[in-house]
This record gives structure tokens, C-alpha cells and sequence, in this order.
């Protein structure tokens, strides 16, 4: 306690009216109103929310991004010109320094699944922290068998066998080795425009230039992306699928040690594949003797709406899944799932992660599940997700700058162009845009390899008026861009 | 590993079973559990980071990392400033690894045989034990001569060791390198302390070939060798690269690289990027780790208390035969269990034995070694010299009845 008060400055204390949820931002109208343009139309305001944030007074964001650039390396990047200083977090909402809410529409990175700070989470961290945080799997605890049995009762198929690892990245990598183990063949295939991680292996699967470094990835097909609204294609799937084929046959000695794909792409800018894809790819892959992995790392647990698990929306069932993000509404945690036909590979060797599987995360990914459940975000998700979508396309109807609109449930994606036939990237007025909406309140993401998408991806509570708060945000400022 | 264990309850330097029972936990859940088990200071940071915000990753300001990252860079010398956090030691090392290729241009790392660095592709490369190595595609690895006082070839010769390092630079690379990596203190290869001289020969020659020294302090880091808080220092040495994981955060998921400035511009090419890494729960948590250690006093407590036990070690292979060897530094202890001093034949069964009797004795060990023949003692930092006398005690009673 001593150590985290000496961490805690003494500045202004903010005054009390400042942490009321409902602030009117009437006085943050954008200067840049034309004459011709009606400025009488007071911009939109959060929905209210009954949370009363704690006072802050810890460094400031200037301190804290002075510290950054000293400590964290160059490469450290952020959002905003002016960097967004988050102190609290509360289901949808976010606080910043000085008690100000804002609308969280991109939940850390697709992460925070129940909400921030989620009651039932928490309690479940608490409980457990406080009992035992660490001991590893070479003892047992029941926390990680609870999990793994519930998070196998999720998956269809023989998908019976969980491990558990800390992100994204490690459950990429082992999906890929026991890919290569189990078929014996080298090559994968993942999509163009794909991400699936930072480290050695899964940077070779990831097919974003902006995010790969000159360095060896080993035999990777990046085939074409089954991109509906960008892809030479259109909406063929079996024009798509043929490239698979082709990569097959004339890149590979025939046969593959897998294919692994977000059924809706993450970074990639929120880019359903091609309806019917998956279901010709599994098949391919599977003729080459390779196996399919899918990684749910964003599209998992309900997100999508018409589905528990993204791959459903294709009507496929992988042979490996890989999650991460929203499984423990941001507990560093990460699964692999799999048959134990596969799994039996990994028998071979010893394959240990010390902090994977630990019961404090274990325990909070088992609450998540049963929030998730109890509080039914799948169908949430799908209600609210398909009010958020009808408005975005009434909107994509009155402003030329949308260029598409799509997604799943509360997985969605709006792509800007400056040119509706050529499908420019308006890569400057999305950045206008994304700073626009953070003055006003909303913290959305961004994605695509052109920085010409906004990726929504709330937490899974977001209701119809944080969406219509958001529609209308956007609207507002599209009108005056 | 022990069987059937149901672990449901720790604290401090002890554990509990479903039934109750108290064990003392020598082994720190692999030298992980720093601090103790719910050490009171790192659970309130954790409660109370998680009551305000426990994720929404680096894209935005929060300052729990910059506090973390600026401790951590205290604890450093020379000009390693620069902190990335990522979620485990394997994803530290592959960091490093990938920072090391970029910086260097060069593909070629060396690592030690018997070192364990990680399960992902290049840190299952780098690790070099075959149990922990899948068939799968290796590249870009040279596995050098351990220089290993027990059983290595040149003995305690540290030098010797290293012109194998040169040697296969010579012969093996284009005569410049990525990289070496090595741990100070080999951990699951059984606790070997490094040669005397090794590391600063390797140093140099490192250097002359063009490639940056890296660290492995997931095990040794955090006062836990009780001389140094870090392996390295004990050597001489300032790395280029330093990974850290386990007792950084008490059991917290978290994993850390510190390198310098230089180095750290190489990431600037692209955009690298760890989604939960430097999350305000784990920093906080990270960050309460390095001032319990401080308060507590636990380098200090483990170079007492190490130093006291790893005496009464000495003293029971005076006693029994079976031990062929005790070493390590701090609280970073081995005991090495051979049927035969002289051909220092490893035992077999043994050592499962032994680690389940002391079990039921009221004592958890844990094993490692490419033989599985060592004890490996690494407990929590504030294990205390009663401890000390009774795992040595059930240790004796135990070998005693063999």
C-alpha cells in the first residue's frame, strides 16, 4: 500500500461536478463549422451512466508520455495526436485523468469482453488471488480443469483438448507446431491481410507489410484474401478457394501442415471472408493432408452475434482453435483447443508453460464464460449489433466517404474512400474523423492496412444508445468534414 | 513430476493441500513465487489495480507501465534503459532473439546445450535439451560446449569453454553472429552455474563477431542468487539484452526485455506490438514485486539464508553417497543425485522417490537436469533458515532410508 501511495501525486483535485456522468460537450462544437454549415445542431451526447469514477491523482498524461519515450523504446506507438491518459474503466465507459467518460467502442483491442471491470470478474480474481496466484500445472488445481471442461462444452466437434497459454501469439505458435507434428509437412497457409501475431513463427502467418520485419518465417503461403468488398473476386468463394489450390500445387510439394484464418479480420480491417470460403478451403486443405486452424482470438465467444464462435458463420469445423483477447476480458490468457487425435502429438515432448493455465486466470476466464452466458452477450450482440449495422448503412447512404460497411454482431468495420468506384483510401480524414470522435467522447479503433477503417468492437454490454451515440457522432462529423 | 498434489492455497513460503496439510514450497512454483505465496503488498496492488482498470493495452496513456518500466531500468546498469513487456519469458527470448537478427543483420545465434529458453519456434531452437525440442525446422542455432564444473569436459576451465564459442563462429558462420544467449544459472537443465570466466571470454568474442550478448535472467533475476540481483553481475558482465519472466511479478503472466536505446531503434521498422503486454494489473504487480523485494529485504535473505542452506547441503554429501554434487548461488540450489562419484552415473528412480517422499514429508522440491537426477531448491525469496533446517533435515531422513 505504502508503495502504490508514494506512486500517487497530489495535483488539482477535480472538482465534483467534473465526475458526473452526464456532461454536456456542447462546448467541444467543432470550431472548424463553415458559415454555410447550421451550427445550431448541438453535437451528440454520451447516453448517461451511473458510475462515479475515483479521483486521480497520479502523473499526469504529459508525465506519463514523457516516461514512455524514455522508457518503453521508440517503437512504443499510441493513439491520438495527443495522447489519451485512461485511468478507470466501467462496463463500456472509460475515465480519463480527469474523471471524463468516454465510450469505448473498441474495448482495448477486442478484449474486453464483459466490460471493464465486471463485477463477477473481479470477485472471481479476487477470490482467487488472495487464495493462490501461481503454483504451474506440475500440481493440480481445479481452477483450469473447471475452465478447460467449460470451454470445451463450447466447441463442436471432437474439439476436446484445451491449452491453455498468455496470448494470442503463444496460442498461434502452438497451433503451428502441432500442425507441423501432427501432418508431418512444413508449408501453411494463412490470408493475405491476416494478423496473428508478433513472434517468430506467427509473424510469417501475419500478411500485413506494416507489421513484419525483415526476418526468416519459414515455408508461409500468403494466399488471396476472400475480401468481398477490396478482392479481385467479389463475393466468388470458389474464385478465392482456387488460389489455395493453386498455392498447393504449384508452391508446396503437394501437401500442406495447415491453413489458419480469422473468420472476420482483426487488424486487417474487419474483413468478413467470402461466404462458402472456408467450407471449399477446409476441404482442399484437408486433401492436402493439412489441417485447419481458426483463429478466434477476435471473433470468439459471442462477438459475432449469430454465433458462440466465428468459424460457425462459415458452417466449417476447425481441426485447431486459437483464442486470446476476450477470453478473460483482459487477463493476459490464451487457449488452444483441439482433438486429442492432434493433441496426442504434443505427447511426444515436453511442452511446459509455466504461467499458462494458472488459477487466478483460469478463475477469471471461467467467470467470463459464465457472464458471457448468464448475461446472454451473444444475443445482445446480435441485437444491438444489427441496429448499429442498419444505421451504419442509412448512413453509408447519405455520406460518399463510407465505402463499405460490414461485420458481424458487435464486430463491425466502416471503410472510408475518397472515391467510391476506385476505392481510395481516405486515409486523412479517417485519422480527422478518429480524432473528431475522441473530442467528442468516443474511443474507437482503427485498422486496415491503409489506416481507412474503423473498427468497432465494444465491449459486448454496449446497448442501442451507445450506438445510436456513436452513429450519430459519426454522422455529425462527416456532415462537417 | 510429483503426482496427485492438489494445491489449493498458498502463503508465503508455504502451501496447502485440499485437506489442509501444509507443505513448505522449496520450489517457488519453478521460481516464480518471489515475493511468497499472496504476499499481502503485491495482492493489494493487484485488488486495487483491478477494482479500476485491468486492460486497455499501451495504445493509450496509464501510468502503471512508466512507473514499472522506469523501476526495472533502475535496477539495470550500463545503458540497458529500454523495457518491453510482453506476457512470458518464452515471448521475452523471442524478442530478443528478433531484436538481435534486426540489429545485427545476422541470422546465426548461439545458445548453451542444456539451456532452456523457451517453447516457441526460436526459443525452442535456442533451448537445448531434446526432451524440450519438437521435429520441427531449426534454423539459424549453434549449440556450444556447456560449460558445465560438474560434468563438462574442461572442468572448471572457463576459458577453455568459450573457445568452443570460436570455434564455431569459424566454422559454422559466416564468422559474424546474431547473437548468444545463455542463462547465468542454467535452471531446468539442473541449476549449473556457468564456468568461472566463461562468460566475460564469450563476451569478447561475441562482440568481435558482431553480435549482442543477451541475458536469460528468467531464473537467476530478482536478487534470487543472493550475491547479485542479477545472474550476470556475478560474471563481470554488462549484456546487451536481458530477458526476465517468473519472479518478476510474483506469479502475475509477465515477461520482460531491457536493452539499450541503440538496440531498441531496430523495432522502429514495423510496428511490433503485444496486445495484453505492460497491462496496469501486471505492472502494478510487477512493480509491488520490486518494492517487497526491497522492504523485505529479500536479496539479502537469500544470500543468508542460500548460504546457510547450501552449507548443510555440503555437510549432508558428506553424509550420503548419492549426492554427487550441490551448487548454485542465493536460492538457486541443485543437488545433483548420482549412483557412482567417480563415472557420476546418474540415478534413476531416485530422485522420483526422494522428491515424493520429502512430498509426503511435508516438503516440495523440484527436479530438473538433462537426467532428471537433480533437486533444483528454489523457493520463495523469504524461505527462512528454520525452513532451510527442515528441508535439509527431511532431505537427510529421507536419503536415509534408501
Amino acid at each position: 500500500m505504502a508503495a502504490l501511495q508514494s506512486l500517487l501525486k497530489r495535483t488539482t483535485k477535480p472538482n465534483r461536478s467534473d465526475l458526473l456522468a452526464c456532461r454536456p460537450f456542447s462546448s467541444l462544437r467543432s470550431s472548424s463549422a463553415t458559415a454555410t454549415q447550421t451550427i445550431t445542431t448541438p453535437p451528440p451526447q454520451i447516453p448517461p451512466f451511473d458510475h462515479q469514477p475515483h479521483p486521480y491523482y497520479g502523473p499526469s498524461a504529459d508525465e506519463v508520455f514523457s516516461k514512455r519515450k524514455q522508457f518503453l523504446g521508440p517503437s512504443l506507438f499510441h493513439f491520438y495526436q495527443k495522447p489519451l491518459n485512461i485511468v478507470e474503466g466501467k462496463m463500456q465507459y472509460l475515465y480519463d485523468e480527469a474523471g471524463r467518460r468516454y465510450l469505448d467502442a473498441f474495448a482495448g483491442i477486442v478484449t474486453v469482453s464483459a466490460g471493464h471491470c465486471h463485477p463477477d470478474i473481479l470477485n472471481a480474481i479476487f477470490g482467487q488471488s488472495k487464495l493462490l496466484q501461481h503454483a504451474t500445472t506440475i500440481y493440480l488445481h481445479h481452477a483450469i480443469a473447471d475452465f478447460a471442461e467449460a470451454l470445451a462444452a463450447k466447441m463442436p466437434g471432437n474439439l476436446k483438448v484445451v491449452y491453455f497459454v498468455n496470448s494470442g501469439s503463444e496460442a498461434n505458435e502452438l497451433a503451428m507446431l502441432m500442425a507441423r507434428l501432427y501432418t508431418g509437412n512444413l508449408g501453411m497457409i494463412s490470408l493475405r491481410n491476416a494478423y496473428h501475431g508478433g513472434s517468430s513463427s506467427t509473424m510469417g502467418l501475419t500478411a500485413l507489410n506494416t507489421w513484419k520485419y525483415p526476418l526468416p518465417e519459414g515455408e508461409i503461403h500468403h494466399v488471396m484474401n476472400p475480401d468481398p468488398y477490396r478482392g479481385v473476386f467479389g463475393a466468388d468463394a470458389d474464385s478465392y478457394a482456387k488460389d489455395v489450390q493453386d498455392h498447393i500445387d504449384y508452391g508446396t510439394s503437394g501437401k500442406v501442415a495447415g491453413f489458419i484464418a480469422e473468420t472476420i479480420q482483426g487488424v486487417g480491417g474487419a474483413v468478413e471472408l467470402v461466404p462458402g470460403y472456408l467450407k471449399n478451403v477446409y476441404d482442399i486443405v484437408h486433401k492436402a493432408g493439412g489441417v485447419c486452424i481458426a483463429d478466434e482470438v477476435q471473433t470468439g465467444f459471442g462477438r459475432t452475434g449469430s454465433h458462440y464462435w466465428g468459424f460457425e458463420t462459415q458452417g466449417v469445423i476447425p481441426d485447431i482453435v486459437t483464442m486470446a483477447k476476450g477470453i478473460g476480458n483482459g487477463l493476459p490468457l490464451g487457449a488452444v483447443v483441439t482433438t486429442p487425435e492432434i493433441a496426442s502429438v504434443m505427447a511426444q515432448k515436453i511442452q511446459f508453460n509455466t504461467f499458462g493455465g494458472n488459477p487466478v486466470c483460469s478463475a477469471g476466464g471461467l467467470a467470463v464464460l459464465k457472464v458471457l452466458d448468464n448475461e446472454k452477450r451473444q444475443a445482445h450482440c446480435a441485437d444491438v449489433g444489427s441496429h448499429l449495422l442498419e444505421r451504419l448503412r442509412s448512413l453509408q447512404q447519405r455520406h460518399d466517404i463510407i465505402g463499405d460497411v460490414r461485420g458481424r454482431g458487435l464486430m463491425l468495420g466502416v471503410e472510408l474512400v475518397t472515391d467510391q468506384k476506385n476505392k481510395t483510401p481516405a486515409k486523412a480524414e479517417t485519422a480527422v474523423l478518429f480524432e473528431k470522435l475522441r473530442e467528442l467522447g468516443i474511443l474507437v479503433g482503427k485498422g486496415g492496412l491503409h489506416g481507412n477503417v474503423f473498427r468497432i468492437k465494444p465491449p459486448m454490454c454496449f446497448s442501442k444508445d451507445d450506438a445510436d451515440f456513436f452513429v450519430d457522432a459519426l454522422d455529425y462529423f462527416m456532415t462537417k468534414l | 513430476m510429483v503426482a496427485q498434489l492438489n494445491l489449493v492455497e498458498g502463503k508465503m513460503q508455504y502451501v496447502y493441500d485440499e485437506n489442509g496439510r501444509r507443505y513448505l514450497d522449496a520450489f517457488g512454483g519453478i521460481a516464480t513465487v518471489s515475493c511468497g505465496h499472496c504476499h499481502p503488498d503485491v495482492v493489494e496492488a493487484i485488488v486495487n489495480q483491478t477494482r479500476l482498470l485491468q486492460h486497455t493495452t499501451v495504445l493509450y496513456l496509464n501510468h502503471n507501465v512508466v512507473d514499472f518500466g522506469e523501476a526495472l531500468a533502475a535496477k539495470m546498469p550500463g545503458e540497458l534503459k529500454v523495457v518491453f513487456f510482453t506476457n512470458s519469458g518464452t515471448e521475452a527470448n523471442e524478442l530478443a532473439l528478433m531484436m538481435a537478427r534486426l540489429y545485427t543483420g545476422c541470422h546465426d545465434i548461439i545458445s548453451i546445450r542444456n539451456g532452456y529458453h523457451g517453447n516457441a519456434t526460436s526459443t525452442m531452437g535456442v533451448t537445448a535439451q531434446f526432451y524440450h525440442k519438437f521435429n520441427v525446422v531449426q534454423t539459424g542455432v549453434h549449440h556450444v560446449l556447456n560449460p558445465d564444473p560438474y560434468r563438462g569436459v574442461f572442468g572448471l576451465d572457463g576459458a577453455k569453454y568459450a573457445n568452443d564459442v570460436q570455434d564455431i563462429i569459424n566454422h559454422g558462420t559466416c564468422g559474424h553472429v546474431a547473437g548468444f544467449v545463455a542463462e547465468a544459472i542454467q535452471g531446468v537443465g539442473g541449476v549449473i552455474e556457468l564456468a568461472p570466466g566463461y562468460l566475460p571470454a564469450v563476451y569478447s568474442i561475441i562482440k568481435k563477431a558482431g553480435g549482442v550478448f543477451i541475458a536469460d535472467e528468467v531464473q537467476s533475476g530478482f536478487g534470487r542468487t543472493g550475491s547479485h540481483f542479477w545472474g550476470f553481475e556475478a560474471h563481470g558482465i554488462v549484456p546487451d539484452i536481458v530477458t526476465l519472466a517468473k519472479g518478476i511479478g510474483n506469479g502475475a503472466p509477465i515477461g520482460a526485455v531491457v536493452t539499450t536505446p541503440e538496440i531498441a531503434k531496430v523495432l522502429k521498422y514495423a510496428y511490433y506490438f503485444s496486445t495484453f503486454g505492460g497491462n496496469p494489473v501486471c505492472a502494478a504487480a510487477g512493480l509491488a514485486v520490486l518494492n517487497v523485494i526491497e522492504k523485505d529485504k529479500l536479496q539479502q535473505n537469500a544470500y543468508v539464508v542460500g548460504s546457510y542452506l547450501k552449507d548443510r547441503l555440503n555437510s549432508l554429501m558428506e553424509k550420503h553417497e548419492i549426492i554427487g554434487d550441490v551448487r548454485g548461488r542465493g536460492m538457486l540450489l541443485g543437488v545433483e543425485l548420482v549412483k557412482d562419484r567417480k563415472l557420476k552415473t546418474p540415478v534413476k528412480d531416485e530422485n522420483m522417490q526422494i522428491l515424493e517422499q520429502m512430498k509426503d514429508m511435508g516438503v516440495l522440491v523440484g527436479k530438473g537436469g538433462f537426467y532428471g537426477n537433480v533437486l533444483r531448491i528454489t523457493p520463495p525469496l523469504c524461505f527462512n533458515k528454520e525452513d532451510a533446517d527442515f528441508l535439509v533435515d527431511v532431505m537427510d531422513y529421507t536419503m536415509s532410508k534408501m
